[in-house]
């Protein structure tokens, strides 16, 4: 699943701010974090953050199936192809630094992945406009950011349209790979056509209605913000301003 | 009486496009008026509304003056697909529909008064809280219309907005359009809906191949209609125009829904 997902949870409640600074500390975080134990923290941190959204199974499992094929070309990369010493594993004889190299790149992946999942499932992008809006940004950012986490939910339903209107005009799903590769093609034509012929006219219905005028947008319903998350974000920027100091004081060491 | 939209021998050409889509078109849109443009598909109706209120600006020929002035909020569009209308980020139709204040910078208490209006307006106060991705394509239709209103436009274009609407709630938004115009502003209408047009307009445009071939009141500009004729022929009663709904109506009332 991704896109979002309503729900009344704690990260629901919070201002989406707060929410998209947290899965920006996950993203800065991985990549000041350089052993295994210390990336694997960070990816149980991501954890607990999709568990507070409410939404860990869910983007748990979404995050597994996408950072799977990163993990296999990873194994295969440094832990088949990877220097000595080498370890055991069944018939397999593994390189070690390989290994924790694919285990620190991969938890990486993963921690990113879930963050960013977890922070599109419990950030509603009207929320998002309006915390922009209150806080001055120009509304074509705030637009442009908001529809591009909306963006893959609204394919999928027009997929889903298409597919129905597809199935009911004869096209057989299933079958061999090569059977579903070939039922590609009518899905993804009339998929990118279909949005391509959409977009001018809801340009041109934004347009009329003022969103490209230039004045500064009334915020009709801002999330609050609390002294508490704003000195959340602050730690947050603090954690990760250590993390990297720590990374390059190791480095210097 | 000063033209609100002044269109003067204005040509119009989509880029690539073999023959203009409106040629040597000349209009004068004035405050109170509901001008309907009626003609086959491709006849230039829709592109009539878009240069008229300024969306489609790069006129290839003639001059175009007045109200057009998108920035300023001073036109309503509402296009004939209701769905690619909705900016998807609105959780609610009262959303939905204060958004175009919004964007104008009112003060919140001004937008949601202007939202209310609009949704009292097209009778549709009672879908305020409803989600715009869960509505039928009838009410989905009256949303955007309101959307449009919620702006208080001078012009107001309305391209086939009775295209998703049952024929009950067609009617109510066609009888809403005079009072818009009492009220001030001037509705632009592209229709094939000659019936109702002609029950609600002040002023008729036929149009073909991206020229107008006929203006004037409604009751001669409308009547040229396969079923106008043949219910003529048949010694129906005037008022003309007629088309089969209107048809109906006056021959057997009683049947008409």
């Amino acid at each position: 699943m991704i896109g979002y997902v309503a729900g009344h949870s704690p990260l629901h409640r919070a201002h989406p701010y707060t929410t998209l600074a947290a899965a920006a500390a996950l993203l800065l975080g991985a990549f000041a974090l350089t052993r295994p134990a210390e990336v694997w923290l960070l990816v149980a941190a991501a954890a607990g953050f999709a568990a507070v959204g409410g939404v860990l199974r869910s983007s748990a499992r979404t995050a597994l199936v996408l950072s799977l094929p990163i993990w296999v070309l990873l194994f295969v990369l440094h832990g088949l192809l990877g220097a000595d010493p080498r370890v055991a594993l069944g018939p397999l004889a593994l390189s070690a630094p390989g290994l924790a190299r694919a285990l620190v790149l991969g938890g990486r992946v993963t921690a990113i992945v879930l963050g960013f999942l977890t922070a599109l499932a419990a950030t509603s992008p009207h929320r998002l406009v309006e915390a922009m809006t209150a806080g001055g940004a120009p509304f074509g950012r705030a637009f442009l950011l908001a529809s591009t986490l909306t963006v893959l939910p609204r394919m999928r339903e027009r997929a889903a349209q298409i597919l129905e209107a597809q199935q009911c005009r004869g096209l057989r799903l299933g079958g061999s790979p090569l059977a579903r590769l070939r039922a590609l093609g009518p899905l993804a034509l009339p998929l990118v056509l279909g949005a391509l012929a959409e977009v001018d006219e809801q340009v041109l219905a934004l347009d009329a209605r003022g969103a490209a005028g230039g004045a500064r947008r009334t915020a009709l319903d801002p999330p609050s913000d609390s002294a508490a998350q704003r000195a959340l974000r602050w730690t947050l920027l603090l954690l990760v301003v250590a993390a990297y100091a720590w990374k390059f004081w190791r480095m210097r060491g | 009486m000063t033209a609100l939209v002044a269109l003067n021998r204005v040509s119009f050409s989509y880029p690539g496009a073999e023959r203009p889509a409106l040629e040597a078109v000349s209009l004068e849109v004035l405050p109170g008026e509901v001008i309907a443009a009626t003609g086959a598909a491709g006849a230039g109706t829709s592109t009539l509304l878009l240069v008229a209120t300024g969306f489609a600006p790069r006129i290839v020929g003639g001059t175009l003056t007045g109200v057009r002035t998108i920035a300023a909020a001073r036109c309503g569009v509402v296009f004939a697909r209701p769905w690619t209308q909705l900016t998807g980020l609105c959780p609610t139709v009262r959303d939905e529909v204060a958004f175009g204040p919004a964007s104008r910078g009112l003060a919140r208490a001004d937008v949601l008064a202007a939202a209310e209006r609009a949704l009292e307006r097209l009778g549709i106060a009672h879908l305020a809280a409803r989600d715009p991705a869960q509505l039928s394509g009838g009410e989905l239709q009256r949303v955007v219309v309101a959307a449009a209103l919620a702006l208080e436009p001078e012009v107001l274009a309305l391209d086939d907005p009775a295209a998703e609407l049952d024929p009950e709630a067609a009617d109510a938004l066609y009888d809403a359009l005079p009072g818009l115009a009492a009220a001030g502003a001037a509705v632009l209408l592209a229709t094939p809906d000659l019936g109702r047009a002609a029950r609600v307009a002040t002023r008729a445009v036929a149009m073909a191949d991206g020229r107008i071939v006929a203006e004037g009141a409604p009751e001669k500009v409308l009547t040229g209609t396969e079923v106008a004729r043949l219910a003529r022929a048949a010694g129906c009663p005037p008022p003309w125009p007629m088309d089969l709904a209107a048809l109906r109506r006056r021959v057997a009332p009683d049947t008409a829904r």
